[in-house]
C-alpha cells in the first residue's frame, strides 16, 4: 500500500496551486492540482483523496458542491477550506457539510501546512482504525 | 497668490455657505479626526500589503484588486474632508488621486506604464518591476545598479516605448505585423520574413526628438567629451534574457563611437527580427505580435582583462564552484568562443581558492576604444594567465553576491579596467539541466544532522535561504565592519539596521515584526529575513557559521550547501509569480513615500507621486489648517481653545478633539497638566517636566553664538518670519499634533495610537535656531544620532530633524514621547553650545548617559 498522503487542490486561482505544490511535496505528499472543478471532480471520482483542499467561492465553480460531492465519495476525506470571502455564514455552512478546517485568505504558508499536517494525523488514525 | 486664485478665492467667499464662519470648529474637529483616522487605516492596508512581499504568503489577484480598491476609496473620502476644512483650497489633490489610480488601473490590467514623457531612462531611474518597457538585459543591469558592492558602467536604455516611436513614425506597425502574420505560418518562410523587417527598419529615420534625447543623454555620460567616448549598444529585448536567454540571437556592438550612436540604434532594432529570432520564437510558438526591444548604451570601460562567470559549473550543479573564462582586452573573444581563453575552477568559499586553471594560447583580442578589427596579442602575455589568483577571487566574490540577490545560478559578463576596479556588464540566468522541484528525502535525512539552534522561532519577514558568519550588532558603530555575506543578528529590528543589509546573507532580530522599516529594506534587497525569534542574540554566538532557512524557519548550526543549492535550483522563485510581480508593480504606485519635508517646494499636491505621498500631504497640510485657523489665540480660545497653566514657560493652547482633556475641565479657560487625558501628550509632558529635560538655568551664551543670533532676527524680521510664540497642542484621547515655537526653533510631534500596533507612530519634526548654520546643522546631527541610537528611522538632512518611528507597542509609544519631551528641553538651546564638531559627540554621551539609553533602547 502506498503509505503516501494524497492531496488534491482546487483553486481557479493558479497562484494558489503553484505555490502550495511543492511546499506539501517538501513535506512528502502527494499533489494533484486543478484550476476548474470538471476536472476535479473527474478526478475525484476516479481517485480517492486523503486531503481536499478547495476555494469555496470561485467564479463558474461551486467550491460548495464540490465539497459535498468530496465527502459523499470520501467520507473519511478531510476538506480543508480556504477562501478569500471569509465570513462566518460560509464557514459555518461548509463545517456543517464536513469541512475539516477552515483557512482565510490570503493566508501564511507555514498556516497551511500545519493544518495540513494535523489533518494527515487523523488521516492515519482513520487508516488505522480501517486496517486494525 | 495668482490673480485666479485671488478671484476664486473671492467667488468662494461669496458663497455663504462656503464663509469660514460657518464652519464651526466642533465639524472642523470631526473632519479632522476622520482623515486622521482614515490615514491610518490607509497606512496599514499599505503595510499589510508590503508585508506579502515577504513570500510567506500565498495571496491572490483579488486580494490586490480588492486593496487597491480600499485605499482609493479612503483617498476619495480623505480629500473631500480634507476640502472641506481647507475651504476647497486643494481641490486639484482629487486629480492627482484619479491620476495615481489610473497608472494603477494600467498596472493591475497588465500593460506596461512609462513614467510620463520618458522614452529613455538611466539605469539608475529604472524601477522594480519595469522589465517589461527596458527589456530583462537592461532590467538586470538597473538592479545591480542598486547593489553598492558592486559597478555598472553608466548608461540609458531606450525604453520599447523607443521602439513604438520609431515604428509610428516611419509607418511601419501595420507592414510588420502583417509580414510577421504571414511569415509565423511555417518556418522555411521565416528567413525572407526576416530579411524584409530588417530592410524596413533599416531604412527608416529616427523621429528628431528620440535622436536628440539619445544624443543629449550619451553627452551627459560623457562629461562633455564626446570624442573621446565609447558605447557599446545592446539589444535589450523584452524576454531575452530572463528565463529564455535568445544568448547572441540578437545583435549588440562594442566600441561604438559617438558619430555611430545614432546608426548602431538601427541596427540594433532590426536584429530583433534576425532569422535565429525569429526561429527560436517559431520553435517555442511564442506569438510575434509582443515582439518589442529596448536598446541599451552604456560607457564602455578602458578594459584590461575581460570575460564571464558562471556561479555554478552547470555540468556538476551541486559542487561549490565557480567557473571563470577570461581573456585579455573585451569580453568579446570569451563570449563568441572565437579563441582560446583561460579557465578557472574557483571555491564558492571564501576567500575563493583557485582549485583548476587551464592558461589558453591567447591569439587575437579586441581591445578598448578601438573599431577596427581584433588584433595580435603580443607574445609574451600569450601565455601569460589573464586572472591573478586575487582578481579571480574577487570576481567570484561579487558573482555571489549577484547571485544571492537574484537568487539564481547566473551567468555574468565581466571586466576589469586597467586601474583594477571590476565592472559587472550583463548578469543572465544560467541555463542549468535537471533543475530539482522539491526537497528530497535526502536533503530531509541530511537536515537531521545539523543541529537547529532556533526552530520555528518568530516570524518570516523575507523567505529563503542565506547561510555565513554571524554578526551580532548592538549599536549602529558595529556595522562599520559588517562583513560581507555574513548573517546579521540583532536584538531590536532598528532602522539603522538597513545599513548593512545589502551586504547580509540573512537577517534574524529577537524582537520586530515583519512590517517594520528594516524587514522592509530586507524584502528590497531580497535578504531572508527572521524577526521575533525572542532569543537570536542569546544562542547565535558571533562568528559562529549557521545557515538560515526562512522557508521552514529554521537556523541550523555550520553551513549547509545543500539546501543553498537547493534554493539556487528551485524551479521558480516566488519572486516570480505573476502575483508577485504585479504586487510590486501595484506597490510602486502606492507605497514609496517621495514627499519628505514639508518645507521642500515639491511639497504639493501636484507633488504627489503615490498614494503614500497623497496621505502624507493631506495629514500634514490638514494639522496645519487647524493650527492656522487658530492662529489668533483669542479666537481659538473663544473657540473652546484651553490654556495649559504651567511653570514652563510655554504659552501652550490645547485644542482638544475628542478625549484629549479630562471632563471635569469645564468652561475654565485654564486647565492643568494633570487635567490632559491625550495618552501621548502625558507621556510627552512627563519628559518635558522631567529634570534632564526642561532646562532653566540660563546658558551661558558666547559671543558668536549671541551675535548669530542677533543678525538672525533682524533677517527673520525682515523676512516676516517671527515665530509668534504661539504653541498648539491639538488633542485627542490616543492623538497629539504639537507645534511649538520656542525662541527661534520650531518642533511638530505628531503622535498616533490605534486600535492596532500598525497604527502606532511617532513622527518627529524640529528645524529652525538662531545661531550660524554649522551650529544648527551640529544640533541636527546630535538629534539625529540620539533618535536614530533608540530606534528612529531618520528622514531629514542638513539642518533639519526629521525622524520617524512606526508600528509600535502602546509602551513604545510612551517611551519614545516621553523621550521626546526631554529632548526638546534638551535641544531648545543646543545650537549655542555647540561650538565645534567634537562638542556634538560631548552632548551626545551625556544625553545618553544622563537617560541611560545606552542599557535600554525606548523602542526595545
Amino acid at each position: 500500500m502506498n503509505d503516501k498522503i494524497t492531496v488534491c487542490i482546487l483553486d481557479d486561482e493558479p497562484i494558489v496551486g503553484d505555490r502550495l505544490r511543492p511546499e506539501l511535496e517538501d513535506d512528502g505528499y502527494e499533489v494533484e492540482v486543478f484550476t476548474d472543478s470538471a476536472s476535479a471532480i473527474k478526478r475525484v471520482e476516479e481517485k480517492s483523496f486523503d486531503i481536499v483542499i478547495t476555494d469555496l467561492k470561485m467564479e463558474g465553480v461551486d467550491g460548495m458542491g464540490f465539497l459535498e460531492k468530496v465527502k459523499e465519495k470520501g467520507p473519511n476525506t478531510e476538506v480543508i477550506v480556504i477562501t478569500g470571502y471569509a465570513t462566518i455564514e460560509t464557514a459555518r455552512e461548509s463545517f456543517v457539510k464536513g469541512a475539516y478546517d477552515f483557512i482565510a485568505k490570503p493566508f501564511r504558508i507555514s498556516e497551511i501546512r500545519d493544518v495540513v499536517k494535523k489533518a494527515k494525523r487523523r488521516v492515519r488514525k482513520s487508516r488505522a482504525k480501517v486496517s486494525g | 497668490m495668482g490673480v485666479l486664485e485671488r478671484i476664486t478665492g473671492w467667488l468662494e467667499n461669496l458663497q455663504p455657505w462656503k464663509q469660514k464662519d460657518s464652519v464651526p470648529f466642533t465639524d472642523l474637529f470631526v473632519r479632522f479626526h476622520q482623515i486622521m483616522q482614515e490615514n491610518n487605516a490607509a497606512l496599514e492596508l499599505i503595510a499589510d500589503m508590503e508585508d506579502k512581499l515577504g513570500g510567506e504568503f500565498v495571496f491572490d489577484r483579488k486580494y490586490l484588486t480588492d486593496n487597491v480598491q480600499k485605499i482609493e476609496d479612503i483617498l476619495r473620502r480623505s480629500a473631500y474632508n480634507f476640502n472641506f476644512i481647507t475651504d476647497n483650497r486643494y481641490l486639484e489633490i482629487n486629480a492627482v488621486i484619479e491620476d495615481i489610480v489610473k497608472r494603477l488601473q494600467m498596472e493591475l490590467a497588465g500593460q506596461i506604464v512609462i513614467p510620463k514623457g520618458k522614452t529613455i531612462l538611466a539605469l539608475g531611474e529604472i524601477a522594480e518591476v519595469m522589465d517589461d518597457a527596458v527589456g530583462n538585459k537592461a532590467y538586470n543591469l538597473s538592479r545591480i545598479v542598486n547593489l553598492p558592492q558592486a559597478k555598472v558602467p553608466p548608461g540609458f536604455v531606450v525604453t520599447i516605448g523607443g521602439f513604438r516611436k520609431y515604428l509610428a513614425y516611419n509607418n511601419l506597425f501595420d507592414q510588420i505585423e502583417a509580414l510577421l502574420k504571414d511569415g509565423f505560418r511555417d518556418e522555411h518562410s521565416l528567413e525572407s520574413v526576416s530579411q524584409q523587417c530588417r530592410l524596413l527598419i533599416l531604412g527608416g529615420d529616427i523621429p528628431p526628438e528620440l535622436r536628440r534625447e539619445i544624443l543629449v543623454a550619451a553627452e551627459e555620460i560623457c562629461e562633455g567629451r564626446p570624442e573621446d567616448c565609447y558605447f557599446s549598444v545592446r539589444s535589450s529585448a523584452v524576454g531575452e534574457d530572463g528565463e529564455l536567454s535568445f544568448a547572441g540571437l540578437h545583435e549588440s556592438y562594442l566600441n561604438v563611437p559617438f558619430r555611430e550612436l545614432l546608426s548602431s540604434f538601427k541596427k540594433v532594432l532590426a536584429s530583433l527580427y534576425s532569422p535565429g529570432g525569429l526561429k527560436y520564437r517559431f520553435a517555442r510558438q511564442m506569438p510575434p505580435n509582443d515582439l518589442a526591444m529596448a536598446v541599451l548604451y552604456q560607457l564602455m570601460v578602458p578594459s584590461r582583462v575581460a570575460g564571464v562567470a558562471y556561479t555554478l559549473d552547470p555540468n556538476n550543479p551541486q559542487q561549490e564552484v565557480c567557473l571563470i573564462a577570461s581573456s585579455w582586452g573585451l569580453g568579446k573573444v570569451v563570449v563568441e568562443g572565437s579563441g582560446e581563453v583561460d579557465t578557472y575552477r574557483i571555491s564558492r568559499r571564501s576567500p575563493h581558492t583557485i582549485l583548476d586553471q587551464r592558461t589558453g594560447s591567447k591569439e587575437r583580442m579586441v581591445a578598448p576604444f578601438e573599431t577596427g578589427p581584433s588584433r595580435e596579442v603580443s607574445p609574451e602575455l600569450r601565455d601569460t594567465p589573464s586572472l591573478k589568483p586575487e582578481e579571480a577571487a574577487e570576481v567570484v566574490e561579487t558573482a555571489l553576491i549577484l547571485e544571492r540577490y537574484f537568487k539564481r545560478p547566473l551567468d555574468i559578463e565581466w571586466s576589469l579596467d586597467q586601474e583594477g576596479q571590476l565592472w559587472a556588464l550583463q548578469a543572465r540566468p544560467l541555463g542549468l539541466s535537471g533543475t530539482r522541484g522539491s526537497r528530497s528525502a535526502e536533503l530531509k535525512g541530511l537536515l537531521k544532522q545539523y543541529p537547529a539552534l532556533l526552530d520555528k522561532r518568530g516570524v518570516i519577514a523575507y523567505r529563503g535561504i542565506g547561510a555565513g558568519q554571524v554578526w551580532v550588532a548592538d549599536d549602529i558603530q558595529d556595522l562599520e565592519n559588517f562583513p560581507n555575506g555574513a548573517v546579521l543578528v540583532s536584538h531590536f529590528a532598528m532602522p539603522w539596521l538597513a545599513k548593512a543589509l545589502p551586504r547580509a546573507s540573512a537577517v534574524i532580530t529577537d524582537m520586530g515584526s515583519p512590517i517594520s522599516h528594516m524587514a522592509t529594506v530586507a524584502r528590497e534587497f531580497r535578504v531572508p529575513t527572521i524577526v521575533d525569534t525572542g532569543l537570536a542574540t542569546s544562542v547565535l554566538k558571533p562568528g559562529q557559521e549557521v545557515t538560515v532557512d526562512a522557508e521552514r524557519n529554521v537556523v541550523y548550526q555550520g553551513r549547509i550547501n545543500e539546501l543553498l543549492h537547493y534554493q539556487l535550483l528551485e524551479k521558480a522563485p516566488f519572486e516570480a509569480t505573476f502575483e508577485f510581480r504585479l504586487l510590486r508593480r501595484a506597490l510602486k504606485h502606492i507605497a514609496p513615500l517621495s514627499l519628505i519635508n514639508p518645507e521642500a517646494s515639491n511639497f504639493t499636491a501636484k507633488g504627489c507621486q503615490t498614494f503614500h505621498d497623497v496621505l502624507r500631504f493631506i495629514h500634514e497640510k490638514s494639522v496645519r489648517t487647524l493650527v492656522q485657523v487658530g492662529a489668533d489665540p483669542h479666537s481659538l480660545l473663544r473657540r473652546g481653545g484651553k490654556r495649559l497653566r504651567t511653570d514652563i514657560p510655554l504659552n501652550l493652547i490645547l485644542i482638544d478633539i475628542g478625549g484629549g482633556l479630562a471632563k471635569d475641565v469645564g468652561k475654565s479657560e485654564w486647565v492643568l497638566p494633570e487635567q490632559i487625558a491625550s495618552r501621548p501628550m502625558k507621556a510627552l509632558w512627563r519628559g518635558m517636566g522631567s529634570p534632564t529635560g526642561w532646562n532653566t538655568d540660563p546658558i551661558a551664551v558666547d559671543f558668536q553664538g549671541l551675535m548669530s543670533s542677533v543678525t538672525r532676527t533682524q533677517a527673520s524680521q525682515i523676512s516676516g518670519q517671527v515665530m509668534t510664540g504661539l504653541n498648539l497642542a491639538v488633542l485627542g484621547a490616543d492623538y497629539l499634533n504639537l507645534s511649538l515655537r520656542v525662541g527661534y526653533h520650531f518642533t511638530v510631534v505628531d503622535a498616533s495610537i490605534g486600535p492596532q500596533q500598525e497604527n502606532n507612530n511617532i513622527y518627529f519634526r524640529f528645524f529652525g535656531g538662531a545661531t550660524s548654520l554649522d551650529r544648527r546643522s551640529r544640533r541636527a546631527n546630535l538629534l539625529h544620532s540620539i533618535l536614530e541610537k533608540v530606534g528612529f528611522k531618520i528622514e531629514g538632512q542638513g539642518e533639519l530633524v526629521l525622524a520617524r518611528a512606526t508600528n509600535l507597542t502602546v509602551e513604545q509609544v510612551y517611551n519614545y514621547m516621553n523621550l521626546i519631551g526631554r529632548l526638546i528641553g534638551f535641544a531648545r538651546q543646543l545650537d549655542v553650545l555647540l561650538i565645534d564638531d567634537s562638542t556634538v559627540a560631548v552632548y551626545f554621551e551625556k544625553f545618553v548617559n544622563e537617560n541611560n539609553l545606552d542599557n535600554s533602547h525606548p523602542g526595545g
